[in-house]
């Protein structure tokens, strides 16, 4: 009978798959990866990050499991992330979740799916930069407009985002987002919408406000699909956009192009990478210690010299590299009030989504 | 049409009972509840409704241009995918056309890859910096390099990308057709031109009609040729589904505008259906003969129609084979459209492949589609049936129950099961799923199920119904019917659907992203995290590889269904035929499915 087959063959491949939990993972969890919850399965921590890619994810797991822990990190984008870590909160699947920004983890904290926890490193980080009781601090990434120097001299470059628009010889030339769908589109709006706080406004924001938003769409060069705005810079097609600071040493390489950056008077906004313990972990114990180990000076100094970051951790900050450090101790940081940006992100994203975006 | 068609027959047949138990089953727990769930707590948010995302839609421009510029698509699509898909039919199973084996290998291509990548590769062709583009400027100067761009390049590139449907469907429906009728006309006297438009035509409509729903609804789903190609004016609605949906507090707009789209999908699908029951054409004779190449008479024609195939032709294998070069270039080199054939290295391909995951994610990619295919086409094999030969109330609101899927983005499907099952729910015995290698699964079977359904019953729809009838006078069961009569003559097409299921799963990420149980993550989330965030150089250059790749996969896949499978069935069940391959087309030789041996198979099964 066909379906007798097919119930063999689904049996079949069942405890292949069952065979595979196994593959590259302690075998502790093979018995439990077919049908068991996570939750259940062996003493792996899960870790959820959006901060895998270029490697991360492999030396981050690496070094955990010399240090004893048996890491198991799911990757996905920040809003995926987040939106996964608010889904499953009935239920969590997660463990740990770092690598998110401030909004996010604010975001995930207002759904009630983070649980508070003091790390051992809380005292050697700023504890401005979060929220000083469920997501502690890691990294810091600053949100730039970069611009081709070769082309433009530091007195000829812009010195602000909103010379963008209001200049002529910037005008097309920039590139601008065709998606508020990144933490990196997002921040450059909080930075902008930020400075035109009215509220008696739309959304918090003044008419002033929205008309720059406005502008921006307008004047702008849309971002091409699968295309680094270090590739266009190259062939000519624009010469500046927004870009997080610790790329562009190694797209400046990649592209054979120079870049530099425009510290508006106001500042610039700062994407904070945080981590957390997830709300209802069966393994509490252990994720916490994983916490305590990995936002260490020692672990984070580490992954600053492998990953050019820019650690929170002020003891880790000796071993982070030097150009890195000394970018950041320069660094004017735009006072941003997230409180009032996280409210309002959401909506800001929505309206420009549907009425200034071309 | 059988008879007893009426609803109330449909419950004295036991295997109706026992297929409809199921199915409802599992339409409620998988289908309706989990995906009510999303829609009430979307459009519901404080348990009142909000009429908020409807204002908020209509009175934006962009969002009424992009779903004005789907819908545009989506109709065009209907019409030029068509065209194209009969021609590269027609060339390759109907004309004798010189070197048909080689032209379908060429339109085959399309089988194995798609997505943003084929898009990129139209653009490294055609793009303003493409081998095709520099060519033209410089004979034709003062041309506009960025010509290929907007609706008219989106067109194009889609029109290319979904021929799958037709190579796969119609061509085994025409293998279908009973060359009797054919030379009859021919011998009153009717020309190529008619025959082909009142004989060949007409007895493919099931299966045209079926195609011509998927390419409207990939129209309206277009995600990555406007993406890539589409400039300022040509942009679509799903860019914006996918923020929204991403984003909590403007869900409500992912999912109405999801919804419009859903019913717009419907609407389409009724009116298809409306003129299906307009009548399927078969053979009258009884004993049916295969379908025999045509030569195409008139000179001029023939040349025409040999320089058109092999036009096509190029513009099929071009973007495959730049793909697969680029692939051995450096990502900047990639994106700057800068390739020397010094700089092709193994290095990206040694960078993706020596990752600590190492070839997990594609063993656990394979095992899941695998299964979710297989799943979804033996099942509908009997729901399909039912709804073929029942036609009544009951049967059709099934019908559009299992099209559920179609309406709702994946990740909304995803979010709605993560929420209905969370829990102990006793739909499903009072399991909790989320957390299991089960709930992914279950989601790859659901999204799968309205492609499978649609084909499946356009396969049913063009086997000839006497044949069963005659099985049933002389005593057959209903399950004996199905297995020995159906089962062989559809059975091309079902595994032709759950080759291309299989396909399509292979590198999910909307899906998996929520649902994959975190020790066994498939090849789609892999894939996300080595490609995507800040494209960067290495990004670009992986996602050329994983393309490569899978094309690797999907081409095994196809040539273990399809070329093997065929052959197979030529030499066990067709023992009275000569095997030549002159007959029965290229690469597929033993899948003239439906009528061509009618008569004599089901005859012999019966005795």
């Amino acid at each position: 009978m066909r379906k007798l087959q097919t119930l063999v063959a689904a049996a079949v491949a069942v405890t292949l798959l069952a065979g595979c939990g196994g593959g590259s993972t302690p075998p502790t969890s093979t018995g439990e990866a077919t049908g068991a919850p996570a939750g259940g399965s062996g003493d792996t921590l899960v870790v959820y990050t959006n901060s895998n890619g270029e490697g991360r994810g492999d030396w981050l797991a690496g070094k955990a499991a010399e240090a004893g822990f048996k890491i198991e990190i799911v990757g996905a984008g920040g809003a995926d992330a987040t939106n996964k870590l608010i889904a499953e909160k009935n239920n969590p699947i997660a463990d740990v979740a770092f690598g998110l920004n401030n909004m996010y983890f604010s975001q995930i904290k207002n759904e009630g799916a983070l649980e508070a926890y003091q790390p051992a490193w809380a005292g050697d980080v700023d504890k401005g930069l979060a929220d000083g009781e469920t997501y502690w601090p890691l990294v810091k990434q600053a949100i730039l407009l970069g611009y081709n120097s070769d082309k433009f001299t530091k007195e000829a470059a812009p010195k602000d985002w909103t010379d963008l628009w209001t200049k002529d010889e910037f005008k097309d030339r920039y590139e601008r987002v065709t998606g508020l769908g990144t933490a990196t589109a997002q921040l450059v709006f909080a930075g902008i919408l930020s400075r035109y706080r009215d509220d008696s406004g739309d959304l918090g924001i003044s008419d002033d406000g929205w008309k720059q938003v406005e502008q921006y769409f307008k004047n702008g060069s849309p971002a091409v699909a699968k295309t680094d705005l270090f590739a266009r810079i190259a062939s000519g097609e624009v010469d500046m956009g927004q870009m997080p600071s610790s790329i562009i040493a190694e797209r400046e390489k990649s592209f054979k192009v120079n870049v530099d950056t425009v510290i508006p008077t106001v500042g610039v906004p700062l994407a904070v990478e945080q981590i957390a313990l997830v709300k209802g972990t069966k393994k509490k114990e252990q994720a916490q210690k994983f916490i305590d180990w990995f936002g260490s000076a020692e672990v984070q100094g580490e992954f600053a010299q492998k990953f050019n970051s820019m650690p929170v951790n002020k003891a880790a900050q000796a071993k982070a590299n030097p150009d890195v450090v000394g970018f950041f101790a320069d660094l004017k940081q735009q006072d941003i009030d997230w409180g009032f940006v996280q409210k309002n992100m959401g909506a800001w994203v929505e309206k420009i989504e549907l009425e200034y975006m071309t | 049409m059988s008879t007893n068609t009426t609803a109330r027959s449909m419950g004295r047949s036991p295997f109706v009972l026992v297929v409809g138990v199921v199915l409802t089953w599992f339409i409620a727990a998988f289908l309706v509840w989990p995906n009510v769930n999303i829609l009430i707590a979307t459009f519901f948010p404080d348990g009142s409704f909000s009429g908020r995302a409807a204002e908020k839609l209509f009175s934006s421009q962009r969002a009424m241009k992009a779903l004005g510029n789907s819908f545009l698509l989506a109709v065009a699509l209907s019409i030029t995918v068509n065209l194209v898909g009969v021609f590269i039919v027609l060339v390759t199973h109907y004309f004798r056309i010189r070197g048909s084996r080689i032209l379908f290998l060429g339109y085959a291509s399309t089988f194995i890859y798609g997505g943003i990548v084929l898009a990129a590769g139209y653009k490294f062709i055609y793009g303003d910096k493409g081998i095709v583009t520099t060519l033209l400027v410089k004979l034709i100067p003062g041309m506009d390099p960025g010509w290929f761009s907007g609706f008219f390049a989106v067109l194009v590139v889609m029109t290319f990308a979904t021929t799958t449907n037709h190579m796969l469907f119609v061509a085994n429906a025409l293998k279908g057709i009973d060359y009797q009728t054919i030379e009859a006309a021919r011998n009153l006297g009717a020309s190529t031109w008619t025959i082909l438009r009142r004989i060949v035509l007409p007895m493919l409509k099931p299966t045209l009609f079926s195609v011509t729903i998927l390419s409207f609804l990939t129209g309206l789903g277009a995600l990555s040729a406007p993406q890539v190609l589409g400039g300022r004016d040509f942009q679509t609605i799903t860019p914006m589904i996918l923020t929204f949906t991403n984003s909590p507090t403007s869900r409500d707009l992912a999912a109405l505008l999801a919804v419009i789209l859903g019913v717009a999908t419907m609407l389409m699908l009724a009116v298809m259906s409306r003129l299906e029951k307009g009548g399927t054409y078969f053979s009258v004779s009884k004993v049916s003969s295969e379908l025999q190449k045509q030569d195409i008479t008139n000179p001029a024609a023939n040349v025409a129609v040999h320089a058109v195939a092999y036009l096509l032709f190029a513009i099929y294998t071009l973007p495959v084979a730049l793909i697969v070069l680029y692939s051995f270039a450096d990502g900047a080199a990639i994106q700057t459209g800068q390739l020397s054939l010094a700089n092709l290295t193994l290095d990206n391909y040694v960078r993706v492949l020596t990752q600590q995951s190492g070839l997990r994610p594609f063993i656990v990619s394979v095992v899941y589609s695998a299964l979710a295919a297989v799943i979804a086409v033996g099942g509908l094999l009997f729901v399909a049936r039912l709804l073929q030969k029942y036609k009544n109330w009951v049967a059709s609101a099934f019908e559009y129950l299992l099209h559920i899927p179609w309406i709702l983005p994946s990740a909304l499907l995803a979010l709605g099961l993560i929420v209905s099952y969370d829990h102990p729910n006793p739909l499903v015995g009072g399991a909790v799923l989320t957390g299991t290698t089960v709930i992914l699964l279950i989601a790859f079977v659901t999204v799968k199920i309205p492609f499978t359904l649609r084909m499946l019953k356009a396969s049913f729809a063009s086997v000839n119904s006497s044949l069963e009838e005659a099985a049933a006078i002389m005593g057959a069961k209903t399950m004996y019917v199905f297995r020995r009569i159906l089962l062989p003559l559809v059975l091309p097409a079902a595994a032709a659907i759950t080759a291309l299921n299989f396909n399509s799963l292979l590198d999910d990420y909307d899906t998996a992203i929520f649902l994959a149980h975190p020790l066994v993550q498939p090849l789609g989330l892999v894939i996300k995290a080595n490609t995507d965030g800040a494209e960067g150089t290495e990004g670009i250059a992986n996602t050329f590889v994983y393309t490569v790749l899978l094309m690797i996969i999907t081409g095994v896949t196809m040539y273990l269904v399809y070329g093997r499978s065929g052959r197979r069935r030529a030499r066990k069940q067709l023992p009275m035929e000569s095997p030549g391959p002159q007959a029965s087309g290229p690469v597929l030789p033993g899948t003239q499915a439906p009528g061509e041996d009618d008569a004599a198979r089901p005859a012999a099964a019966v005795r």
